[in-house]
């Protein structure tokens, strides 16, 4: 996956300082890829708000009789085989893809920070919950994620913890990576001589240097979850089909791929559109916050 | 008078000395030419080929190449001798005394004898799945290499019934392979191919036996028995999950048959003059049953409010894409128990019904939970459409869509969380009679009765079925036990849906069955 | 370095003991049960009984992991439920199919990945490598599995040109292998090839813009020259990195891909088993899979501190 060619040392630390500051906000703004990206996140993300307003029927109500119609004025993407439209089933998808991938990143955050500083900061943590990602990392991802997927029924929450998991180690030594730098940095030795509490330094003085490679981190790890959602769901062991999330749509289009190509088609088109979107995103934000590995989209 | 008295299998014993001098002459007709590999495009992935432990269908297609038995059921379902030449039923009813077929080899080279029968007998016993096939047997004996006796406790009309059904085949192995754990039997069998190579996920190949000897007594292959041949050297059977690749690779010649043709690339195929399309008409009962222990389906009124409120032709219509037969019956049209006792609860599409039996039951919009697989898309689409006609009719249903292992296992084991299960039954409504209607019936019930106790009346119709001295009788009872099914909701038909398969042109002597049989069948060069 | 070789080599075994660990517990949460698949719909409760009897499915979780672990000293993963095969019989059937798929999109991967990341790097900022950069960033986009469906609907069905699925062993007839494994290797490979090029053309990037590539320019070498004897050396040291982790993630074998090809892989084995409740074969698979995987890992670490020696002091 795209995340591991992040750096997994942090750089630029000096940038750091105007990190939330508007001169990175201007500087984004005139990195053509994260503009891009930035664009096709928005319009991904307000289709699936705005999906009730954008699906001319519920995504579930079936009209038996114009089932398999190719895409025309009335069914803009057509209709699957139980004559549900595919434009009210792709915007409710949206939704379901972008919560779950919104999930991963959050809890992936949470504990990627947590396990990171704490491996980072407490040298006496660091050896155990090294061994631990690393047995983690150890198996082949998407069937980690199958395992626990299948350990816990099928299920929307089911798939955000399934992938979560798989990604929270390799969050972690991005972090644990940032924090053992960032620890020798003469600001927070300063503290550590002054007496400041381990919270304190950690929680006040460490994290908030280690954002960026975090957040360019996280951007893939959406694009990341995204794409395996559509896995798990392929599989059968993602969200239920009745609230329709892309990959249950391939899954339940592929069935036709011959005499209705467009069940399949346009679902893959949403999830691509939208990991572009984000690597794009991911890029940019690479390239501002985090320039020793240089992308260079713009 | 018993349907399979001892005078019909003796006629056949005599018949079968007039039958042997057209041996060779049959020989000839049935195998246009021989050689050739055929390729054979399946559904599902391959697992273990120990047909003794492993109800799949998918083994069956495979395994009954391999493996034969003593008796079986026929092309119409009736029990048919296969590896027996003759079977001998005392005065009594209670001692049957099968001849083995002289000259039977194993795989392994080794001549069939009746140990090798009760070997297999035993281990059936002890991992076959449906071991209760067994039950009511005091003993079975060996009294001389050809011949194998099973002596009952009492006797018992459908006895044959039982251990010629085809749902898990009581297949004879060696005596020396029968001691083999469940799963870990090696395909050695006497059929007609031997397995040259298993790779799960990938392909079966079985090679022609050589040394097979076609039971002469029949003209034609008939279910698992009857005349068999290899006409081919070697059968491959590949896994294509796809069904749109499935199609394609028959399109394209890559393979000479499928075993699944979807409903919409039917009528491209069919005017596709280098494939041949084959039907078999009714090859599955798509079925749901509820949960009886599970509030709100443990109150009957609720179950016959569900089954009022219900438009079947519109389920089957989606859950098919449109290829179907409506069907009130457990058993399909044709077959010698069809009946349409308590057809006026099927199908009904009475929502003003169903709410008056709401009412009646005091239902307050408790959740019924229909449980299903994305595994099986019938199946789905199924509960689904069941689901949104629910709610058109003020019930609060709900789909749990699983994966399929997880599905079936609280299905089987849970008495709470689910009210509907939806499945297929294949082989236990095409074997007929007692079989097909033995998941409604103590101790097999599905449905979750209370105390898992069936219903005493169903159970009464039932034993009836199972005992009855005459075909008449049994009819009789099949409809009682039918109509009380329905009535009570134990389980209700949605409608009997075909198999359609295709192969190319040039495949000759392939017939349709539940199961796919490649005896027979051959290349034309 | 031999000590750096032994410390990561020591690290491996406690990482393993974890993995098994981590699968078992995995396992024993997962509902549902090989035995009633085996048994089917129609079994009685008490049939349903006597399969998992037979199956060891009825001993309590510590003795089913203790015999595990017995079974393991003795170089036994133990039998799968399904395949009625011994574990390590069916992992060693599958795996050359994985691994022969893999090194197909590793030459796919590499010659494409490189080229692309270094024609990017040397035409920066012009059309090509505005069509290269965009092609690498589409390739890190499509769901894999995806590209599979619509390939087969395009190359098979449409065009007739590659089978639809399955696959032939190289051993048996290495032309059948090629155009079978060509489809399920392009769809692996895709991925690979978008963030090899990415990562090449950044790296190059770099390394163009250094001070002794401007001397050598300067000296008045030959562009080819530069690029080829001092650009491409450096670019080497993180490719090799990515190229061991793109290895790992292609040996693993990917669950989907061999599913949408009806490939006989490692991946679809493991898939199957945790989709079959095949519990030996889950705990044997994966414990095979990680150690394939850490054993790769290792080298690559090793590789890496040879050719950069600066790693081998942290």
């Amino acid at each position: 996956m795209s995340s591991r060619t992040v750096s997994e040392t942090p750089a630029g630390v000096v940038a750091r300082k105007y990190f939330w500051r508007g001169r990175i906000a201007r500087r984004l703004m005139k990195h053509r890829s994260f503009v891009i990206g930035a664009v096709l996140c928005t319009l991904v993300l307000l289709v699936a708000i705005f999906a009730p307003l954008i699906a001319p029927t519920d995504p579930n109500r079936m009209a038996i009789r114009f089932r398999f119609q190719p895409p025309s004025w009335d069914f803009p993407l057509g209709t699957d085989n139980l004559g549900r439209n595919l434009v009210s089933r792709v915007a409710y998808g949206a939704r379901l893809s972008l919560m779950i991938g919104l999930g991963v990143v959050l809890l992936n955050a949470a504990f990627g920070v947590l396990l990171g500083a704490l491996a980072g900061y407490f040298e006496r943590l660091d050896g155990f919950l090294m061994r631990l990602s690393d047995a983690l990392m150890a198996f082949p991802s998407i069937l980690l994620a199958i395992g626990i997927a299948a350990a816990l029924g099928a299920s929307a929450t089911t798939a955000v913890i399934a992938l979560a998991v798989v990604y929270i180690p390799r969050t972690a030594r991005i972090l644990r990576a940032s924090v053992l730098v960032v620890k020798e940095q003469e600001f927070v030795q300063a503290s550590q001589a002054a007496g400041a509490s381990h919270g304190r330094i950690l929680f006040r003085r460490i994290l908030p240097n280690c954002m960026a490679p975090l957040i360019v981190q996280l951007s893939f790890v959406f694009a990341y979850a995204v794409l395996s959602e559509a896995v798990l769901s392929f599989l059968g062991l993602g969200a239920p089909p009745t609230t329709p999330s892309w990959g249950i749509l391939i899954s339940e289009g592929r069935s036709y791929i011959r005499e209705a190509p467009w069940l399949t088609i346009v679902p893959g088109g949403a999830i691509a559109v939208t990991v572009l979107g984000l690597n794009l995103l991911g890029d940019g934000l690479r390239d501002v916050l985090d320039p020793r590995v240089k992308m260079d989209g713009a | 008078m018993l349907l399979w008295s001892r005078r019909i299998f003796q006629l056949a014993a005599v018949a079968t000395g007039a039958l042997y001098a057209n041996g060779a002459l049959a020989d000839s007709k049935i195998c246009g030419q021989k050689g050739g590999d055929l390729i054979f495009g399946m559904e599902a992935k391959f697992s273990t080929l120990d047909q003794h432990a492993n109800a799949a269908h998918s083994t069956r297609n495979i395994a009954m190449n391999v493996f034969e038995t003593l008796m079986t059921r026929d092309e119409n379902m009736s029990p048919i001798l296969d590896l027996a030449e003759s079977l001998d039923i005392s005065a009594d009813k209670k001692t049957y005394t099968f001849k083995l077929r002289p000259n039977v080899l194993f795989h392994n080279g080794k001549p069939l004898t009746s140990a090798d029968v009760a070997a297999s007998f035993e281990r059936y016993k002890r991992v076959g799945v449906d071991r209760s096939a067994l039950d009511g047997i005091a003993r079975w004996e060996t009294p001389d290499p050809q011949t194998f006796t099973i002596v009952l406790t009492a006797p018992r009309a459908t006895f044959l019934e039982s251990i010629s059904a085809s749902t898990v085949p009581i297949v004879i192995v060696p005596v020396e392979e029968a001691s083999a754990a469940a799963t870990h039997l090696k395909p050695i069998g006497t059929g007609p191919f031997e397995l040259v190579e298993l790779v799960p996920d990938s392909h079966v190949k079985l090679k022609r036996f050589d040394k097979y000897v076609p039971n002469a007594k029949h003209k034609e292959i008939s279910g698992f028995a009857g005349h068999k041949e290899a006409c081919l050297d070697t059968v491959t059977f590949k896994a294509l999950p796809e069904p749109g690749a499935r199609t394609a690779a028959l399109e394209v010649g890559e393979i000479h048959a499928v075993e699944d043709v979807p409903t919409l690339s039917q009528k491209r195929l069919a005017e596709n003059k280098d494939i041949k399309l084959v039907r078999l008409k009714n090859a599955a009962l798509n079925v749901t049953y509820p949960n009886q222990s599970a509030s709100p389906t443990d109150n009957v009124k609720v179950r016959q409010a569900i089954l009022a409120a219900l438009d079947m032709e519109e389920i089957m219509e989606a859950a098919t894409d449109g290829a179907f037969d409506l069907n009130p019956s457990f058993q399909f049209p044709g077959q010698a128990y069809y009946t349409e006792a308590g057809k006026e609860l099927y199908n009904q599409r009475n929502p003003e019904k169903s709410k008056k039996l709401l009412a009646e039951a005091g239902y307050k919009g408790e959740k019924v939970t229909l449980l299903t697989t994305r595994d099986i898309p019938r199946a789905y689409t199924t509960a689904f459409v069941m689901s949104e006609q629910m709610k058109a009719a003020g019930i609060n249903a709900e789909l749990l869509v699983l994966d399929w292992p997880t599905a079936l296992s609280i299905s089987m084991n849970e008495t709470k969380g689910w009210n509907f299960f939806f499945t297929g039954w294949i082989t236990v409504t095409a074997q007929g009679g007692a079989q097909s209607l033995r998941n409604l019936a103590d101790p097999s019930n599905v449905h979750k009765p209370k105390d898992n106790k069936s219903d005493p009346i169903f159970m009464e119709a039932f034993q009836r079925i199972a005992n009855g001295e005459t075909l008449e009788e049994r009819k009789k009872a099949f409809a009682d036990a039918q109509a009380r099914a329905l009535d009570q909701v134990m389980a209700f038909p949605f409608g009997s849906v075909p198999k359609i398969q295709a192969t190319r042109a040039n495949v000759e002597g392939y017939k349709p069955f539940f199961n796919t049989r490649v005896s027979n069948v051959w290349i034309k060069r | 370095m031999r000590a750096y070789a032994i410390k990561r080599i020591l690290q491996a075994i406690p990482i393993l003991m974890l993995v098994s660990l981590i699968s078992f517990g995995i396992m024993q949460l997962v509902p549902g049960d090989p035995a009633s698949l085996l048994a089917g719909p129609n079994a009685t409760p008490a049939e349903l009984e006597q399969v998992r009897i037979n199956l060891g499915l009825d001993k309590p979780f510590l003795t089913q992991l203790f015999i595990f672990y017995g079974n393991l000293l003795k170089g036994d993963l133990g039998h799968s439920l399904l395949l009625g095969k011994p574990v390590t019989e069916a992992v060693f059937e599958r795996s050359p199919v994985s691994i022969s798929i893999a090194l197909y999109s590793l030459v796919l991967t590499v010659i494409f990945g490189l080229a692309i990341g270094v024609l990017a790097a040397i035409r920066h900022n012009t059309w090509v490598d505005q069509i290269a950069t965009s092609f690498a960033l589409i390739g890190v986009s499509l769901p894999n599995f995806w590209l599979g469906l619509v390939m087969i609907v395009v190359f098979s069905v449409h065009l007739g040109l590659l089978p639809t699925g399955g696959y032939v062993p190289f051993t048996r007839d290495p032309m059948g292998w090629l155009v079978a494994a060509t489809m399920p290797a392009v769809s692996l490979a895709l991925m690979q090839i978008g963030l090899l090029a990415r990562l090449t053309r950044s790296t190059m990037l770099e390394v163009l813009s250094q001070d002794y590539i401007r001397t050598a320019r300067a000296k008045g070498l030959s562009e080819i020259r530069v690029i080829a004897k001092h650009a491409l050396a450096n670019v080497m040291i993180p490719v090799v990195t990515v190229l061991g982790m793109i290895l790992s993630v292609l040996m693993s074998g990917s669950v989907i891909v061999e599913t949408v090809f009806a490939i006989p892989g490692i991946g679809s084995l493991l898939g199957n088993a945790i989709l079959g409740r095949d519990y030996p074969m889950i705990q044997g698979g994966l414990l095979f899979v990680a150690a394939v995987l850490l054993t790769l890992n290792i080298v690559v670490d090793l590789l890496y501190a040879y050719l950069d020696p600066r790693v081998r002091v942290r």
